[in-house]
């Protein structure tokens, strides 16, 4: 199966919902097609909104919601070629995990056989194939994730959507779990997953879209956004024995505009042009010759991202 | 990217994060951390400090739990929640149930025949006090059951779904005061609307009938006798919903387990009546050994064939198993979400 | 896979019957796997259970012979039963008068009016008012005041200044007594007894007089002679006239009758100017027999074992089918099985695995009820065979199995699984429309039907319409008198018998038949308003889960 046509998997257009008073997406437009993205948000950010949106859960409040070229509220069709999974933690637990997937094959209208055949086939590929006829209700967390995932490809969809597909795993699920990921988009599928740990998406993609409040924030490569960001101050923690004497070392050198110590150990140094401060970084530190313990850049995660990008300053 | 870029002056800040995300995984606070390596290991003393306040008595621990459930029938703030239409229910069978107190008290207003006609039906008699609780239609048909239902339906069955049994185990609460008072609470609810409108019937029609202490004298073996009975049927039907709302995970099945043990038995002993012709299996039915029971106590001929030992046997055997499964259950409960 | 071929070889039928196997065996797997679906089909299996325990003990027991008409019993206690007195004109409320006993035989009197006012002779007379100038006067024969004999120990001379001539018109003695002249006649008053001489008797009374039957022995018969002896007669020709007085209590041909005997008795109650028969009224088709009109005491106490066994079996049946499986199966298992249907799937969240398939979710909705019924339906079908198993075996009749009694239970499981149906679409709707509201709209629904259901049986047919059970329960009325179409005619024997059977009780004949009185009438018409009610709340439900927004 293939994406036929130029019909982006997911378009949204100028697409808001609010539910009463509380805005949950606010006037988002995106096209989405082929390969893995990340989308990324705090909590409340309107990822699973915009997830029920494309799975027509929900009626968008306004703007219109298109997959494949379908509204997915007015028709089911594209889900034929959609997988979800769904930040749902109940399951069927009176159910082996290869039922569970073979039944919701079914649903697809392939045959007891076809359903079964596949669901062993995506039981193996998620990586349960030796615990597959045991019920749901005795794998862990990161198997049920994967019996989730294993679902929502059984029908070899051109278009998977993962809502926080690793909440809650330990790190060797996740390992597990994102490679899987990884793998779909090798496949040259679309493939939407979402988390607000900016950590795992990079693991998995350098294609994100930043969800806050309802609102588009950022969208495309993650490090072409990182240094879109450049201009914006940056802080650099040197954790050293000696903070004063570093400082002085780089008061003067051109991308640093300050320092500030915020810990008896460390130093901050605030920077416009990180790449450079980092370019001239080690030279620095060698020339002073004091014991630095690490650098850390504690701007580079997503809160600081966000922080940013919503226009904190702190 | 540059059109997302001029959606991102958001100079009024009212965008900023307010909500405290990432929480809960142990990632949020994660650091790319460059170049650290930890030269030495701490370990940290654990230390756990004894609370030193003063436990309350008991019976103040306990009446908490019990105000905790009544007092939520009024108001859910920080009581136990109530669903609007429990409560509607509840204030519609209550009201209902004061129904003859309107009549007597337009007998005492209305001159004439239609007065003594109002007194012969609704005024105080040995069939009227026993029919105030005990009667088939409409209180035993439409009201009690389904207001036990209602109330008693949910008082463990929740705690189960839900794992807040753990609010009451993590806290020096034995699980006999828990069952106790839940169980009180329960009939206190119960015994508000079927025993409290009995008394109120009683008392009123006395008060607007103007009676003296001979009438006094001469109703109150047979009030106190319905009396019993009222409070015998609280007791029995708060006994068999709590045992089964302690075997059920969702209210519901308790609630209609309830009704279809009340409705169930009481139509079955009737089909095998009418076409075997034996009463013998009214025994299975806790309604009519109660109201075989209630007969007997306050005087009045029964409708029943066999004996009134049969009855109360069933009644305590009732009784008994509901009590016992309740204890069992609860015994036995673990403090998680089922 | 070829795909070429898959798509000739499937048509989106075929598909749409794959999701609809799929949704159904999980509905029907998710159902097996709660410990209360079994805990309530073990209830729902007990109580049938129960219920052909009861009859196979009553079965046993065998049909207790009922004397229908009452005249086995021997109410006076002199031995000889009812029917036996009635035969010889004795009264069965009076130790003395038994048959043989000798009984008075009126000859002749003087009435009110009479122009002849004195009769002279040797008799036993009776009712006497007047003055009576004995030859002879039997006064051995006393008794007292309500015996109407009179006691001669009681009977004074009569006051000096009272007239003859003026008995009853200035003076008397008082009911029942009497007074003796200076001159040896006697003046009555009301009395009984035995003499020889003149009787005169004053304007405006009245006197008679008879002989009493010489006393003769007469066996007493057993009062089991007095129990089912008189069948019904019926050769299924309704525009004859019917029925045969097998005891003759009616015909009374060769009854030995006294005056004492009822003298309202009449031969043709039924004025269509044959003595003692049945006559059974057809409704305007001429077919139907809407009414039966006996003389009295005819066909009254037939054999127990052959109408009212036969009757009582169909009550037990409709008994058990509208009780047992419309009342407390088609209320009960919905509520428990198909409440959360669609409503827990929605709470639970597992909703969103099946609604991400490209199912639609109308579509879901059918199927979920489908699996629903699969359980339910399965349920009730297999206790229907329980019973039918029970019933045709052992009911009464000459054929071994009763195959009527199969097809019956197979109609009341039929018409259990369409109430399923409907009560199941109905509280599926329920919980869909509110989930924290429904559940209890369902229980008072339930409730509601139930009472509903009562009123249905007690014979209300016009408040009950608006309910499930009324038409659930006429769809079992009419199955019954479709498969044994003389139904109606035993209730209608009963009722103008006056026997008290349980058919009566159960059964009444189909309300809504559109004047037609035909049952199948009716059971199109029920079969109709049960579908339509399922369908609508299917259709209610699905336009209302189709714009239902899932969090």
């Amino acid at each position: 199966m293939t994406t036929e046509s130029n019909t982006p998997a997911v378009v949204i257009d100028h697409c808001s919902k609010w539910y009463g008073n509380v805005i949950g997406i606010n006037d988002i437009s995106l096209a989405i097609d082929g390969g893995v993205t990340g989308i990324l948000g705090p909590n409340g950010a309107g990822k699973s909104t915009l997830f029920k949106l494309l799975m027509g859960r929900l009626k968008p409040s306004s703007g219109s919601v298109r997959l494949f070229g379908v509204d997915p509220w007015e028709s089911t069709s594209p889900y034929r070629r959609i997988g979800y999974v769904s930040e749902t933690e109940k399951m069927y637990d009176w159910m082996t995990g290869h039922d569970f997937v073979s039944t919701l094959a079914r649903l697809h209208g392939m045959t007891r056989e076809e359903a079964n055949s596949r669901a062993e086939h995506v039981m193996d590929f998620v990586g349960l194939a030796d615990v597959q006829h045991k019920e749901i209700g005795k794998y862990s967390k990161g198997m049920r994730q994967r019996v989730k995932i294993a679902h929502a490809l059984v029908h070899d969809p051109d278009l998977i959507v993962l809502d926080e597909p690793l909440h809650g795993c330990d790190p060797i699920a996740r390992t597990s779990i994102m490679s899987v990921i990884r793998d779909l988009g090798e496949q040259g599928k679309t493939v939407l997953v979402s988390s607000h740990i900016l950590d795992e998406i990079e693991r998995i993609t350098e294609q994100i879209v930043i969800l806050h409040n309802g609102r588009l924030l950022a969208l495309g490569n993650l490090h072409a956004i990182r240094d879109l960001l450049d201009k914006h101050p940056h802080r650099i923690l040197i954790r050293t024995d000696h903070p004063r004497d570093l400082a002085s070392a780089f008061v003067g050198s051109k991308p640093v505009y300050g320092v500030r110590f915020s810990e008896d150990d460390a130093l901050e140094i605030l920077t416009n042009d990180l790449s450079e401060a980092h370019s001239i970084l080690p030279e620095i530190i060698v020339k002073s010759g004091i014991k630095v313990h690490s650098i850390e850049n504690p701007d580079d995660n997503l809160d600081s991202l966000l922080k940013y990008l919503v226009g904190g300053d702190s | 990217m540059n059109n997302d870029e001029s959606q991102l002056d958001i100079a009024s800040g009212k965008t900023r994060m307010e909500v405290a995300y990432g929480s809960g995984d142990g990632d949020d606070d994660a650091k790319a951390v460059v170049a650290r390596k930890a030269s030495l290991g701490v370990l940290f003393e654990q230390v756990y400090r004894p609370w030193n306040g003063d436990l309350g008595p008991r019976w103040v621990r306990n009446y908490a739990i019990f105000r905790h459930h009544v007092y939520g029938i009024f108001s859910s703030k920080g009581h136990r929640y109530y669903n609007p239409f429990v409560r509607l229910s509840i204030l519609v069978i209550f009201l209902s149930s004061l129904t003859p107190i309107a009549m007597i008290f337009l007998s005492s207003t209305i001159p004439g025949e239609a007065s003594e006609w109002l007194t012969r039906m609704w005024g105080i008699n040995r069939y009227n006090l026993w029919g105030q609780v005990l009667g088939y239609y409409p209180r035993n048909l439409c009201m009690w059951p389904l207001l036990t239902a209602l109330v008693v339906g949910g008082m463990i069955s929740d705690d189960r779904k839900n794992g807040t049994s753990a609010i009451y185990f993590s806290r020096p609460v034995t699980r006999t005061d828990y069952t106790v008072m839940k169980f009180l609470s329960a009939s206190t609810v119960l015994g508000f609307v079927i025993v409290f409108s009995y008394m109120l019937y009683y008392s009123t029609s006395i008060v607007f009938r103007g009676e003296g202490w001979a009438f006094l004298i001469d109703t109150l073996p047979m009030f106190l006798g319905g009396l019993f009975a009222g409070i015998l049927l609280v007791f029995t039907y708060t006994s068999i919903g709590m045992a089964l709302s302690s075997i059920s995970q969702s209210r519901f099945f308790a609630a209609i387990a309830f009704l279809s043990i009340i409705f169930g038995t009481k139509l079955m002993a009737f089909l095998v009546e009418i076409v075997f012709e034996t009463s013998i299996l009214y025994m299975l039915s806790p309604y009519d050994s109660l109201a075989h029971i209630g007969q007997w106590l306050v005087g009045i001929p029964p409708n029943y064939d066999h004996s009134i030992a049969f009855s109360i046997v069933s009644i305590l055997l009732y009784n008994a198993a509901s009590i016992g499964l309740l204890v069992s259950r609860v015994s036995t409960l673990e403090v998680t979400r089922e | 896979m070829d795909k070429q071929g898959r798509s000739l070889s499937e048509t989106v039928w075929t598909r749409l019957d794959r999701k609809a196997g799929a949704i159904t065996e999980l509905t029907v797997r998710q159902l097996r796997h709660r410990i209360s679906t079994w805990v309530v089909l073990g209830v729902g299996m007990l109580m049938i259970m129960m219920l052909s325990a009861f009859y196979v003990d009553a079965v046993r027991d065998g049909f207790e012979p009922i004397d229908n008409d009452g005249d086995s019993e021997d109410w006076d206690g002199d031995g000889y039963p009812l029917g036996q007195e009635r035969k010889f004109g004795t009264s069965d409320w009076d130790p003395e008068q038994y048959p043989g006993s000798g009984s008075y035989v009126q000859d002749g009197s003087i009435e009110w009016g009479d122009d002849i006012r004195t009769h002279t002779g040797n008799h036993t007379w009776e009712y006497v008012t007047g003055i009576f100038t004995p030859i002879w006067i039997d006064e051995s024969y006393q008794g007292d005041r309500w015996s109407m004999i009179l006691d001669f120990d009681s009977v004074n001379f009569c006051e000096e200044e009272n007239d003859a001539s003026e008995f009853m018109n200035s003076w008397s003695v008082g009911w029942g007594g009497g007074c003796e002249f200076e001159n040896g006649d006697y003046a009555f008053q009301e009395v009984r007894f035995r003499g020889e001489g003149t009787l005169r008797v004053p304007r405006g009374h009245y006197a008679g007089w008879g002989h009493m039957t010489d006393v003769f022995d007469v066996e007493p018969e057993p009062a089991s002679n007095y129990i089912n002896e008189d069948d019904l007669d019926w050769n299924g020709n309704a525009l004859q006239s019917q029925g045969f007085d097998d005891d003759g209590d009616c015909l009374r041909d060769d009854w030995n009758l006294g005056p004492e005997s009822d003298f309202w008795f009449d031969k043709d109650d039924n004025n269509n100017g044959r003595d003692c028969d049945v006559i059974y009224v057809l409704g305007v088709d001429g077919v139907t027999v809407v009414n039966i009109i006996a003389d009295e005491n005819v066909d009254e106490d037939p054999d127990d074992e052959k109408l009212l066994g036969e009757s009582n079996h169909r009550g037990f049946i409709v008994a058990v089918g509208k009780i047992a499986f419309v009342m407390i199966l088609s209320i009960f298992l919905p509520l428990f099985l198909a409440l959360g249907l669609v409503r827990d799937e929605t709470e639970n969240g597992t909703l969103h695995y099946l609604l991400s398939k490209p199912i639609h979710r109308g579509e879901f909705i059918t199927y979920r009820i489908l699996g629903y019924l699969l359980i339910s339906g399965t349920f009730v079908f297999l206790m229907s065979l329980i019973m039918a198993s029970v019933t045709s075996l052992l009911g009464p009749g000459d054929s071994i199995i009763r195959f009527g009694d199969i097809v019956v239970w197979v109609g009341i499981a039929f018409a259990t699984i369409l109430a399923l149906t409907a009560y199941g679409a109905l509280f599926n709707t329920l919980g869909l429309i509110s989930s924290r509201y429904g559940v209890y709209i369902a229980l008072v629904i339930g409730i509601y039907e139930f009472v509903m259901a009562v009123m249905t049986l007690s014979g209300a047919t016009l408040v009950p319409v608006l309910s499930i059970s009324h038409w659930t329960l006429q769809l079992v009325d009419s199955i019954v008198l479709i498969v044994w179409d003389d139904t109606l005619f035993m209730d209608m024997m009963s009722n103008a018998f006056g026997y008290d059977t349980i058919l009566g009780f159960f059964w009444s004949p189909p309300a809504h038949t559109l004047g037609t009185e035909n049952p199948y009438v009716s059971a199109i018409i029920s079969v109709i308003v049960l579908i339509f009610i399922t369908v609508s709340m299917i259709f209610f439900a699905q336009s209302l889960f189709k714009r239902r927004e899932i969090m």
